[in-house]
C-alpha cells in the first residue's frame, strides 16, 4: 500500500533539518575541538592541544568542579523533595488540585524571570536574610559571596523544578495499589513506615528516571549563571556550559570551546551510563 | 477511605462554601482524631510550600506597585506599599517596546510549536507505519542524536546559520528547533497505536497517501500532538540562549531577551524591572490557566515515556 517514495517524501524535510542542525554539527564539533578555530583566524589543526590546555587551565578545572558541585546540590534535593510533595498532593484533600497547579507553576516561568526575582530575594536586605535574622544570622549578599553563591543558585533551581518532578512522582503514585496502604494501616504502620516499605519500592523506577533527568539538567544549567552572577564572584559560579558560552561567543575561541563541550559531554555520558547500570539492576523496571 | 473524612472536617475549618456530599455524613461516625491531625499537618505543609512558591512573585508584584518613596530592600521587608501606583508599569510600557517583544515572542512561539508538530509527524509517520529500505538506518541515526546534548552542537550550528546568511533572522532562531528527536519518538508512539484497518479502508475509499495522512492519521494522534505542543510551547516561549546568540537587533528580541535587556538597563531601578517581569508573566499565566489540564498531561506523558 505504501511505496518507498512515500516514505522518503515524508522524511525528506525532517532528515535535511536533522542532518543540517544535529548530525553535521555533532561531527563538526568533534572536528573543531582539534583545531584552534577562531572567527578571525585561519583554521589550523592542533591535535589534542585544546584538551591539554583545558586540563591545565585553572578556570576550566574550577568550572568542572562547580558543575559537579552544583549537580550534587541540586539533584539529590530534586530527587527526594518532590516525593514528599507528591505524597502530600496525592491525598484526597479539599483544594489539592489547586495546590498541584500552584506548585507546578514555577516550571513554566522563564529562567530569566526567575533569575531576576531571586536576585532580589538573595539581596543583602532581601527576604531570605530577613528569615535568617530570626536565627541570629547577620545579613549578607548571597550572590556576591564565593561560598554562598552556588547554594543560592541551587536553591533557585530546586524552587523552579520541584513542581515538575512532583508531577512525575504523582504519575508513579497512581500505580501504587490503595489496598496496600490500608493493609499497612491495619497493621498499625505510621506515615514513615508506610511510605518507606510500600511507596518507595514501587516508585523506584521513577526515582531513577528523575535522577537521570535532573542530572542532565544540572550539568547543562547556564542561564541562571549568566543572568544572576555572570559566573562570579571570582568564577565561583562559572559552570562548564557557562565557560563554553564565554569562550565561544565572548572570546570567540570556538575550537577551545568545542573541546570543553566534548569533555562535558563525556562526563554526562559516563554519568548516564552509570545511571543506566543502576536502572538495569533494578528488578522493578 | 480516610480521605473524605478529613475532607469534610477540614472543609468546615477552611472553606465554608461546602458543596459535597451525603455519603460522607455516614462515614463521619468513624471520625478519628488522628486522621484529622494528619489532615491538618498536610495542610500546614501544603500552605508552607505554597508560601515558598509564591513569595518571589508577591515580592516582585509589591515592588512593581511601589512608589518612589517606598523602600524596596529592608529588614523586615515591606510587602504592602504605602503608595500603590501603576506608574512603573506605564514607564516600562512607554520606554521599552513591550508589545513588540511580546509580539516577537508570539511569532517565535507559534513557529516553535507548529513546525515541530508537522515535521516530527512527517518523520514519525513513515517510521511507524511503513516498511522501506533504509528505515532501520534512519531510525538508528535518530536514536544516535538523542545522546548528543545541544551544548555540543551549539557552536557548529551557529557557524552553519552564519554560513547560510541567517544571522539575526527569525529563520535562524526557528530552524534548528523545528524538529526534535524527542518529538519524533512521541509522534511515532502515537502513529503506532493506530489500527491497520484505518489505513486500509481509507485507501479503498480512494484516498492517496497525502490525504490519508492529513485527513485520517494526523487527526488521530491528537493526544500526542497536544503533549508535543505543550512541551514545545514551554521551550519556545522561554527560549533564551539561542535567540541571544542569533538575534542582534533589539527590535527583534523576544520578551525573555527584552527582560534581560531591561535588567541590564535599569539595574538601578528595581521597580521598573519588577513591572517588566510581571508583564512578561501575564501571557504565561493566561495560557497556563486556559490549558492547565494539558500542561499536567504533558508532564505526565513525558514522564511515562521515560
Amino acid at each position: 500500500m505504501y511505496k518507498a517514495r512515500h516514505a522518503w517524501g515524508f522524511l525528506s524535510i525532517p532528515l535535511i533539518l536533522l542532518l543540517l542542525f544535529t548530525f553535521i554539527p555533532s561531527i563538526a564539533a568533534l572536528a573543531l575541538s582539534f583545531t584552534n578555530y577562531n572567527i578571525f583566524r585561519p583554521l589550523e589543526f592542533v591535535g589534542f592541544a585544546n584538551y591539554i590546555e583545558a586540563f591545565q587551565d585553572a578556570t576550566f578545572r574550577k568550572a568542572m568542579f562547580n558543575t559537579v558541585y552544583y549537580w550534587l546540590l541540586v539533584t539529590p534535593a530534586l530527587v527526594v523533595l518532590p516525593i514528599f510533595v507528591a505524597i502530600l498532593v496525592n491525598q484526597k484533600l479539599k483544594g489539592v488540585k489547586l495546590f498541584r497547579l500552584i506548585f507546578y507553576f514555577p516550571t513554566l516561568v522563564s529562567v530569566v524571570v526567575t533569575a531576576i526575582l531571586f536576585s532580589w530575594l538573595f539581596a543583602e536586605q532581601g527576604i531570605i536574610n530577613y528569615f535568617l535574622s530570626f536565627f541570629g544570622i547577620d545579613p549578607f549578599g548571597w550572590l556576591t559571596n564565593t561560598v554562598t553563591v552556588m547554594p543560592a543558585l541551587a536553591i533557585v533551581t530546586i524552587w523552579q523544578g520541584f513542581g515538575y518532578y512532583m508531577l512525575f512522582y504523582l504519575a508513579a503514585l497512581q500505580g501504587v495499589p490503595k489496598d496496600l496502604y490500608e493493609a499497612a494501616e491495619l497493621d498499625g504502620a505510621g506515615f514513615w513506615r508506610k511510605h518507606i516499605s510500600i511507596t518507595i519500592p514501587i516508585i523506584k523506577p521513577m526515582i531513577f528516571f528523575v535522577a537521570v533527568i535532573s542530572t542532565m539538567g544540572a550539568f547543562k544549567e547556564f542561564t541562571l549563571m549568566l543572568t544572576m552572577t555572570k559566573g562570579g564572584p571570582l568564577d565561583a559560579s562559572t559552570t562548564a556550559v557557562y565557560l563554553v558560552f564565554k569562550e565561544a561567543f565572548t572570546n570567540l575561541e570556538m575550537g577551545y570551546a568545542s573541546a570543553i563541550s566534548f569533555i562535558l559531554f563525556a562526563l554526562i555520558l559516563i554519568i548516564t551510563l552509570i545511571n543506566q547500570k543502576l536502572l538495569d539492576q533494578n528488578p522493578n523496571k | 477511605m480516610e480521605q473524605p473524612l478529613i475532607d469534610n472536617n477540614l472543609q468546615k475549618l477552611k472553606e465554608p462554601n461546602n458543596n459535597n456530599k451525603s455519603k460522607v455524613a455516614a462515614q463521619r461516625k468513624k471520625f478519628n482524631k488522628r486522621k484529622l491531625l494528619s489532615g491538618s499537618i498536610s495542610y500546614i505543609f501544603l500552605l508552607l510550600i505554597t508560601v515558598i512558591t509564591i513569595v518571589p512573585f508577591l515580592f516582585a508584584l509589591s515592588t512593581a506597585l511601589k512608589g518612589e518613596n517606598d523602600i524596596i530592600f529592608s529588614i523586615p521587608p515591606q510587602l504592602i506599599p504605602d503608595t500603590i501606583t501603576l506608574d512603573n508599569f506605564i514607564t516600562v510600557w512607554n520606554t521599552l517596546p513591550i508589545p513588540r517583544y511580546l509580539l516577537n515572542s508570539v511569532i517565535l512561539t507559534v513557529f516553535g510549536v507548529v513546525l515541530p508538530l508537522i515535521l516530527c509527524s512527517f518523520a514519525a509517520f513513515p517510521l511507524a507505519r511503513m516498511n522501506f529500505r533504509g528505515r532501520n538506518l534512519v531510525f538508528m541515526l535518530v536514536i544516535a542524536t538523542m545522546m548528543i546534548p545541544g551544548e555540543v552542537t551549539m557552536i557548529p550550528t551557529y557557524l552553519i546559520i552564519n554560513k547560510l546568511g541567517l544571522m539575526g533572522s527569525y529563520t535562524g532562531v526557528i530552524l534548528p528547533g523545528a524538529i526534535s528527536v524527542m518529538g519524533i519518538f512521541l509522534m511515532r508512539q502515537g502513529f503506532m497505536g493506530i489500527p491497520r484497518e484505518v489505513e486500509e479502508s481509507a485507501i479503498i475509499d480512494g484516498a492517496n497517501v497525502w490525504q490519508l495522512f492529513w485527513k485520517i492519521m494526523f487527526p488521530m494522534v491528537k493526544p500526542m500532538l497536544g503533549v508535543l505542543a505543550i512541551l514545545s510551547f514551554m521551550g519556545a516561549w522561554n527560549s533564551f540562549l539561542w535567540p541571544l546568540i542569533i538575534l542582534n537587533d533589539p527590535n527583534t528580541y523576544p520578551i525573555t531577551l527584552g527582560l534581560y535587556q531591561l535588567q541590564g538597563a535599569f539595574s538601578s531601578n528595581t521597580r521598573l524591572v519588577a513591572a517588566g517581569a510581571m508583564i512578561a508573566l501575564i501571557p504565561v499565566i493566561i495560557v497556563f490557566v486556559a490549558f492547565q489540564r494539558y500542561f499536567i498531561e504533558a508532564a505526565y506523558s513525558s514522564s511515562v515515556k521515560g
